[in-house]
């Protein structure tokens, strides 16, 4: 069929500017902020002050953003350790043939659909209240767990951890989803082969479902940390020290909208959201060349 | 005999599976409590939510009503379909011809195009806000509805695009040949013939694309967090935020229903859509 330059631009066009205005150049221009100074994030070019990576140095030096980066390399960990490994194992569930397993697959999804404020405030305003109905301690104090019962899901340390869970329990879904998937495309002789050879099913999974769907695997720890990065919604509904994010940190350092805001600073904003990406990008990078290195060895 | 033994074995599998019947309903039970618990007290009083006997009196509507009108729920489910419906189309009109193209087109560029796609899906919304801001203060566009979107429509173009590539490539180059014998154009053609054969894809990446826009937080709080423009997740921040002083559990519940009944509805009637929106994007790549 013809294939005129004409109608390769008519298709592309759209999506091309659309990729440039929202992409390409703001990209770009973050970067350049980052080396600046400027009095607001509107403040024309002819303003900007060139310090050098200035504003990198000041930010290393902020407490509030050390702690958000920890924070957020804790997040991903554990809370990763956590989301994977359950989603994983609930794939494996309902991958059996259990009864009723199309609904269960569609339940542990359903929250991955609500938006991230209203599970927020789901977990924060009933599951981990500290009220007489809150969830959890009506559910230990039913139990009889008089000590579980009494903990304090909503004080100052424990903070973190309760968001976490909240975390765990609306990306785990997701991920299971995708293991399913990958799952269900390996073709059942292999099942029935290694079952012929006396295969238990740790063995099973060990040595055929996982090899299997290495690459899934390694997909899903990429994505992982695209997500992870971009933590924030969980993190402002959980408003604290102790459960500050580094997006939460630009945000504020962008806007000061909120009580107990920094005083605003786009250049250094600019310079953590270059940190936040660049970190995003190094550690995906180095999942990707240690899962396909490995791919190598089998 | 033979029966009997099969029979055993199959009760000895159902056993083996007990452990994992188990959790899964540990896992989903905490889930449909946790939502229906939330869906009863939003219709009883904060005074029975605190003793303890959801709707002893009665269904409490004016939970709702409040919710809706005082606090502007309704203005904010407004403001989100105005942010989502036209963005939805929108990404599908930009996206449905790029996918088109980049899949059966070869020409210079195509694999850079190619590996742009996969940037763009990398890449973190805070690294383009900033300049989009100012962008957007420079055209006076700031504090009106087009700014989310456009974002949300040139946002969706990364992840839309690379979704329905494949699609687009699995057609048979015959329809395309066809239509060149009868003298009919590339665009007509696309519009006409190679569109309407990727229908099931487009409503499924619609689907998913409405419900993540639904559910954005970060650029509707940054874009559009002013009275009249709030979205339904940034509305509810401030909803909670100014009930929680004056201690109105019921119309805190309330304002959540409100924000996740839409999508959980939805997702009700058309999971198998949502759910392969999801799959693909993971197992092709």
């Amino acid at each position: 069929m013809k294939q005129t330059k004409r109608s390769i631009i008519v298709f592309l066009g759209p999506a091309v500017l659309l990729y440039v205005l929202v992409f390409f150049y703001p990209v770009l221009r973050t970067s350049m902020m980052s080396l600046f100074e400027m009095n607001n994030i509107s403040s024309p070019v002819r303003e900007w002050g060139f310090v050098g990576f200035d504003n990198y140095a000041k930010l290393l030096n902020t407490q509030l953003f050390r702690i958000s980066m920890i924070n957020i390399g804790k997040i991903w960990l554990f809370t990763g350790i956590a989301t994977l490994g359950l989603a994983m194992l609930l794939a494996l569930i309902l991958t059996q043939g259990l009864k009723f397993q199309k609904f269960f697959r569609a339940s542990v999804y359903l929250p991955n659909v609500i938006a991230a404020v209203a599970v927020g405030y789901m977990w924060l305003l009933f599951v981990f209240s500290k009220s007489k109905f809150g969830l959890l301690t009506s559910l230990f104090n039913f139990l009889g767990w008089e000590k579980m019962a009494q903990f304090q899901w909503l004080s100052g340390e424990n903070l973190f951890l309760s968001m976490c869970i909240a975390y765990v329990f609306s990306n785990t879904g997701y991920f299971m989803m995708m293991y399913i998937a990958a799952m269900e495309n390996i073709s059942q002789d292999y099942y029935d082969s290694a079952l012929i050879e006396g295969a238990n099913i740790f063995q099973r999974f060990l040595y055929i479902t996982l090899p299997l769907i290495k690459g899934v695997l390694g997909m899903s720890t990429v994505l992982w940390t695209t997500r992870t990065i971009g933590f924030f919604a969980l993190a402002q509904v959980f408003s604290n020290t102790s459960t500050f994010t580094p997006m939460l940190y630009t945000y504020r350092t962008l806007f000061a909208t909120e009580a107990g805001s920094e005083s605003v600073n786009p250049g250094i904003a600019a310079a953590s959201a270059v940190v936040m990406t660049l970190t995003a990008v190094i550690v995906s990078q180095s999942l990707k060349h240690l899962i396909r290195t490995e791919n190598y060895e089998i | 005999m033979n029966h009997k033994r099969k029979m055993i074995s199959g009760l000895k599998k159902e056993l083996l599976r007990l452990p994992g019947y188990m959790l899964v309903i540990i896992w989903v039970g905490f889930t449909f409590f946790m939502i229906g618990w939330i869906i009863l007290a939003s219709f009883s009083t904060t005074r029975e939510i605190f003793t303890g006997n959801l709707l002893a009196s009665g269904l409490h509507f004016s939970n709702y009503t409040k919710a809706l009108v005082a606090n502007k729920g309704l203005q904010n489910v407004i403001n989100s379909v105005i942010y989502t419906v036209p963005s939805c189309c929108l990404t599908i009109l930009v996206c449905a011809p790029a996918a088109y193209c980049i899949s059966r087109f070869s020409f210079r560029g195509n694999g850079l195009i190619q590996k742009l796609i996969l940037i763009g899906l990398a890449i973190p919304g805070i690294m383009i806000i900033m300049p989009l801001f100012s962008v957007f203060n420079t055209l006076k566009l700031s504090g009106t509805h087009f700014t989310l979107i456009f974002l949300y429509t040139a946002t969706s173009v990364p992840y839309t695009t690379f979704f329905l590539m494949p699609f687009f490539a699995g057609i048979s180059p015959t329809y395309e040949d066809a239509a060149a014998i009868d003298g009919c154009g590339p665009v007509r053609c696309f519009w006409h013939i190679m569109f309407p054969l990727v229908q099931p894809a487009i409503v499924t990446i619609t689907i998913f694309n409405f419900i993540s826009k639904w559910n954005e937080y970060f650029m509707a709080l940054v874009f559009a967090n002013k009275s009249g423009l709030r979205s339904i997740g940034v509305g509810l921040y401030q909803i909670v935020s100014s009930l929680m002083i004056s201690g109105d559990y019921a119309g805190m519940f309330a304002s959540v229903v409100i924000v996740f009944m839409p999508t959980v509805v939805i997702y009700a009637f058309l999971s198998d859509k949502i759910i392969t929106g999801v799959t693909a994007g993971g197992v092709k790549g």
